[in-house]
């Protein structure tokens, strides 16, 4: 398989292991111990797990920021680690914080990806205004990020994540610091543009209701992100979404998978 | 679409005047003033030769005759030495940021040149080199150029984690990485960097030009020296001081235009 021009490539994630020292007591950690993970293209996957799980670690090996211990990762036929380069405007990111560059304005801040796949700049500014545009930050687009709200920040990272048209979406707790409302909104937004943009997106999150209001697939990690649990969404039908979402809990809970996700 | 916490966002910005020059500054200059022009005066009565204390009559004098090519040769040495430190300082502060290597050999050789004593930089520059041009440019650079490298230095290692972890997940080349990141993010320290600086290469330079050097103000705080004249000292001084507050005001300007996205 390898990846094409035309759309995302499925993600493969084969025996991945991630396993670091601790700085201070030299003790190893396990993040990632064995994971086994495939996410087809165009497909929207929640992750969800406790704290200490190993989500963003997953995170951080999915947009090649750090080199697997063991197992591999391939995003088509190609590593995002080993490969980095290649993935430059293929894949990008929307982290919990909004982490605009403050001494950008919005237009500065959403061109920033662009920049750096080298895109003229006439085509540069339009592409970024589109998609501010998109977002309803026309009116914002000369400002800094300190001159706007929490969720317009949000905004303008998600216009910078979506102006080169990813084939893969990475999203960290992106909508977890936001209040429901907003949240909600955002969360909407980001849907709608990525199933427009056809990308493959994984959305890493703690929040049950955020996981299942997104997601194709959600995937519950226990420890070490152990795969406790692979849910596809659209077996489950609307008014049974309360009954889902206690069983994601008790799973994550217990550690094990709950016995009422086997009967969707 | 509208965007939650539009009527939260582009607050008003109190316009901040470019030069604050408080009453008390006025008061404490006209004091000193008074003081001194009385005990001009009084000088022979006090036993105080009156060369000692000249009244501002004389140093207006003096002023009248500084000779303004003294000034710029020492304005150019000043410049000149500076834009080379930063360049050399900046270059170096991203070498060592790259590579751990290189920042352990260069470190401890950094510690000792910033140890070194203005004075001995001297010596030594007269003694390894023959140009008089080259050897306050070496001084000046040696002493103001780790100061660059250090500041720029600590500000990249303090360039915060989520924003470095943000550019690296958009896969930008090296150089993208400083250019977008890392050099706008330490603006705010270089600035810093060269406010310590003027002072320093202000007062290093007129070090450099008494020892040798046949123009510059030093070279003419030098000849004052020699000639007895306090008035001459005085008016030489005082271009020193106005020189130092213009490139501090210019820095100053310059700092708030490339800082205007700070809150």
């Amino acid at each position: 398989m390898t990846v094409s021009t035309g759309g995302p490539p499925p993600i493969e994630v084969r025996g991945l292991r991630k396993v670091f020292r601790q700085a201070t007591s030299g003790q190893t950690v396990v993040a990632i111990d064995r994971l086994d993970l495939t996410v087809a293209p165009r497909e929207v996957v929640a992750i969800v797990g406790q704290t200490g799980c190993g989500k963003s670690t997953f995170f951080d090996l999915a947009i090649g920021l750090e080199a697997p211990t063991d197992g591999s990762i391939l995003i088509g036929d190609k590593s995002p680690h080993s490969d980095f380069d290649f993935f430059r405007g293929k894949i990008a990111t929307v982290f919990q914080q909004d982490r605009l560059l403050p001494w950008r304005t919005a237009l500065d801040n959403a061109k920033l990806p662009l920049e750096l796949i080298g895109l003229p700049e006439d085509a540069q500014r339009e592409r970024a205004l589109t998609w501010l545009n998109r977002l309803g930050l026309g009116a914002f687009v000369n400002a800094y990020p300190h001159e706007l709200s929490g969720g317009m920040r949000q905004r303008v990272a998600i216009a910078r994540a979506f102006s080169v048209q990813p084939n893969i979406l990475l999203a960290d707790e992106a909508f977890g610091h936001l209040d429901e409302v907003t949240a909600g909104e955002l969360r909407e937004t980001f849907l709608k543009l990525a199933r427009e943009c056809g990308s493959t997106a994984i959305l890493i999150t703690h929040q049950l209701e955020e996981a299942i209001a997104v997601g194709d697939r959600i995937v519950v990690f226990g420890k070490s992100a152990k795969l406790l649990a692979d849910i596809h969404v659209e077996k489950w039908p609307k008014e049974k979404y309360g009954v889902l979402r206690e069983a994601i809990q008790a799973t994550l809970q217990g550690n094990a998978p709950d016995a009422r996700l086997n009967r969707a | 679409m509208s965007p939650a916490g539009h009527d939260e966002a582009l607050t008003d910005r109190t316009p901040v005047p470019d030069l604050i020059f408080p009453r008390q500054t006025l008061v404490s200059l006209l004091v000193f003033a008074v003081c001194w022009e009385t005990l001009s005066h009084l000088a022979p009565y006090l036993g105080i030769p009156p060369f000692a204390v000249p009244s501002f009559v004389t140093i207006a004098k003096s002023l009248v005759q500084i000779t303004p090519i003294d000034i710029a040769v020492t304005l150019a040495r000043v410049i000149g030495a500076l834009v080379v430190s930063f360049l050399l300082g900046v270059f170096l502060a991203m070498a060592m940021y790259r590579s751990e290597a290189l920042d352990n050999y260069l470190h401890p050789m950094i510690r000792i040149l910033m140890a070194v004593p203005v004075v001995s930089w001297i010596l030594f520059a007269v003694l390894w080199f023959p140009g008089v041009e080259f050897r306050i440019g070496f001084v000046l650079v040696v002493v103001c150029g780790p100061v660059f490298l250090v500041d720029s230095l600590d500000a990249m290692r303090g360039v915060p984690r989520e924003l470095r972890h943000m550019m690296q997940s958009f896969r930008p080349t090296t150089l993208q990485y400083f250019v977008k990141l890392m050099l706008p993010a330490i603006v705010p320290s270089i600035f810093t960097a060269w406010k310590v600086n003027i002072s320093l290469a202000i007062r290093v330079v007129t070090i450099a030009e008494l020892v040798g050097a046949v123009t510059g103000i030093g070279h003419q705080l030098s000849v004052a020296e020699e000639l007895f004249s306090v008035s001459d000292v005085f008016a030489w001084t005082l271009v020193l001081v106005v020189l130092l507050f213009l490139l501090e005001a210019v820095v100053a300007r310059v700092e708030k235009r490339l800082l205007r996205w700070r809150p």
